[in-house]
């Protein structure tokens, strides 16, 4: 059957071909530009709004650049003395980068946890009520950041949230209530139950997609040979499914790095409370809150590097994956 | 798989797990839709459960005028997010039809240039954009937030269109040569149709980005009749009392179109990734 069509179809589109060769070859500068004439308008916007700014940050960095400077126009050149600004003392180091790393690690940690057993759990479930447990987590996936972050503020409300009712009608808390958010681990623990309940379904769904095409054949022989469900786990699902789960931790790893709109709206986040900004929200307050756009840049750029480092481990997983060809 | 060990402890496990999954999952969403319709109080009374039914707080929070006019800026967020769909979908179906159709030099660098670019923080691009912005006069400007968002959202499309765009099988194209079509009657009339499902995915990703967003609004925005709904939402809070009824029913308002794009594109939404991973 194979040979029929190679033979019947394949003298034709090489004719075609042939059949437009000359035509190409003429205007050939206009065949070599096409991609470029096609890619011109896309690459024109990326490049004036994600590459030139990107490059004015790291600019901006180098710069004592605060109100006074934006009024005359004149910025002055400072060297690294914003980054020396950024690194010196204790602030960075025992309040910023663990707010920012602890964080990460916890939410990437407990969103592929609970997303890789969300993920099983689907794959034992009947029907029915896999498509309850799947909409259920479109839905938490569609709440919006903003929204989201709203609802777990309103939760514990620390003058009349559910959990505030809820452990009062316990016993568990005294009459004068407790403010979760002025300390800095309760504030990020709400913080973290907010961001996994948000970014869990992403990788439960994805994960749960890819088991339904590792073969089934592969477990039945497993089974014969006496494993448990632990085993088969780790011996087959983990290695074969390895490149889905190293591109949702990755993923993850970098949307969490740069958490924003989830610490900047909770009570305190906005600068307020010192104790609880991450990198992020301390470069934003310094830059569009307090006018020192040079120090915030220092700061935006060391979360940039950051996160490109990142970002190289994603690259190196895409390529030994040979999606790019 | 499920019928083969139907030992009771399982199945025990598996409905106490799936209870568990959809206790923790639906509670906050069950908690904003519960407080936006219970009219029992006017703010800061919480209830699991609506005592007293009602739709006051929807209708006062969409009152022009009222507490900033939640119904005016869900009108500012739906141009953006039109402006947006509109403009991711035609210049990222440029740029997928260019990286997955030709071979050139440079591809592979722009290739890799488009993922870099996507995983820039918006935190380190806010400062710059937000001076940009305001030398060229388009703080406060619907437009400029739009071309904001159309940029960030461009790289993600670029990358998830291209998959789409290679999966239209070659031979279709030179079919279409050889009838006689141009390469622009040829796009339009073949490839076109069947990266349909691709640009819904596109779609669905530049809808949520532009409907939500939050830094750049909050940056870009200071003037009220410019306020979209992400940054619109604090309004609710005042200095002393929050109107939490008012909050959750905006909330309810703004989570519900996005919901309604992710049960229409669901199935899109993965295809991608796990298929680029798995193959």
């Amino acid at each position: 059957m194979e040979d029929v069509s190679a033979a019947g179809t394949r003298p034709l589109p090489a004719a075609a071909g042939e059949a437009r060769r000359p035509a190409r070859r003429g205007p050939s500068l206009l065949v070599r530009l096409r991609p470029w004439l096609l890619l011109a308008a896309p690459l024109a916007v990326i490049a004036a709004l994600l590459l030139y700014p990107i490059i004015r940050v790291v600019y901006l960095s180098f710069q004592e650049y605060g109100l006074k400077e934006i009024i005359s126009g004149h910025p002055r050149f400072v060297g690294l003395d914003n980054y020396r600004e950024a690194v010196s003392g204790d602030y960075l180091w025992k309040t910023v980068l663990p707010n920012t790393v602890l964080f990460a690690v916890v939410a990437v940690a407990g969103t592929v946890g609970v997303g890789t057993l969300v993920a099983l759990l689907l794959q034992h479930l009947g029907r029915r009520m896999r498509a309850a447990v799947i909409g259920a987590a479109l839905v938490a996936w569609a709440l919006p950041a903003v929204t989201g972050t709203y609802v777990w503020m309103w939760i514990f409300d620390p003058d009349s949230g559910v959990v505030r009712h809820a452990l009062q009608g316990a016993g568990l808390l005294g009459p004068d209530g407790y403010n979760w958010f002025t300390n800095r681990l309760s504030f990020y623990a709400i913080a973290e139950l907010n961001v996994i309940h948000h970014s869990y379904p992403f990788v439960a769904v994805t994960l749960f997609a890819g088991m339904t095409t590792v073969p089934q054949e592969l477990y039945e022989a497993a089974r014969l040979d006496g494993t448990t469900a632990w085993q088969r786990f780790w011996q087959i699902t983990v290695p074969v499914l390895r490149p889905v789960f190293a591109v949702v931790t990755v993923l993850s790893t970098i949307w969490d790095f740069k958490v924003f709109t989830q610490i900047y709206l909770m009570p305190g986040g906005s600068g307020t409370n010192p104790d609880v900004l991450n990198l992020g929200v301390w470069s934003y307050m310094k830059a569009i809150n307090q006018n020192q756009y040079g120090l915030g840049a220092a700061i935006a750029v060391l979360l940039t590097l950051l996160l490109l480092a990142i970002t190289a481990v994603y690259l190196r997983v895409l390529f030994r994956e040979e999606e790019i060809g | 798989m499920s019928a083969r060990r139907s030992s009771t402890a399982g199945v025990v496990g598996k409905y106490t797990g799936a209870a568990a999954v959809l206790l923790f999952t639906l509670f906050p969403v069950w908690f904003m839709l519960s407080t936006a319709f219970n009219g029992r109080a006017a703010s800061g009374t919480d209830s699991l459960f609506p005592t007293h039914f009602t739709f006051s707080h929807f209708t006062k929070a969409l009152k022009p005028g009222a507490s900033g006019g939640f119904g005016h800026y869900m009108l500012n967020s739906a141009i953006v997010t039109v402006i947006v769909v509109v403009a991711t979908c035609l210049l990222a179906l440029l740029g997928a039809v260019a990286m997955a159709r030709f071979r050139f030099r440079l591809r592979t660098t722009v290739l890799v240039l488009i993922l870099v670019v996507q995983m820039l923080p918006a935190e380190a691009l806010v400062i710059p954009l937000f001076l940009q912005m305001k030398d060229m006069r388009m703080l406060n400007s619907l437009l400029g937030l739009a071309i904001v968002y159309t940029a960030f959202s461009l790289p993600f499309a670029i990358w998830n269109l291209r998959g789409f765009v290679a999966a239209v099988p070659v031979e279709l194209e030179e079919a279409a040569y050889l009838d006689g079509c141009s390469w622009f009657r040829m796009f339009r009339s073949v490839l076109l149709p069947l990266v349909v499902p691709g640009l819904v995915a596109t779609a669905a990703f530049a809808f949520v980005l532009a409907w939500e967003e939050f830094t750049f609004a909050l940056t870009f925005l200071s003037d009220q009749s410019q306020m979209t709904v992400g940054v619109g939402l604090a309004e609710f809070l005042g200095q002393n009392t929050n109107d939490w009824g008012g909050l959750m029913a905006a909330s309810t308002l703004v989570t519900l179109p996005v919901v309604v794009v992710f049960v229409l594109a669901q199935r899109k939404l993965t295809v991608g990734l796990v298929a680029g991973a798995v193959k």
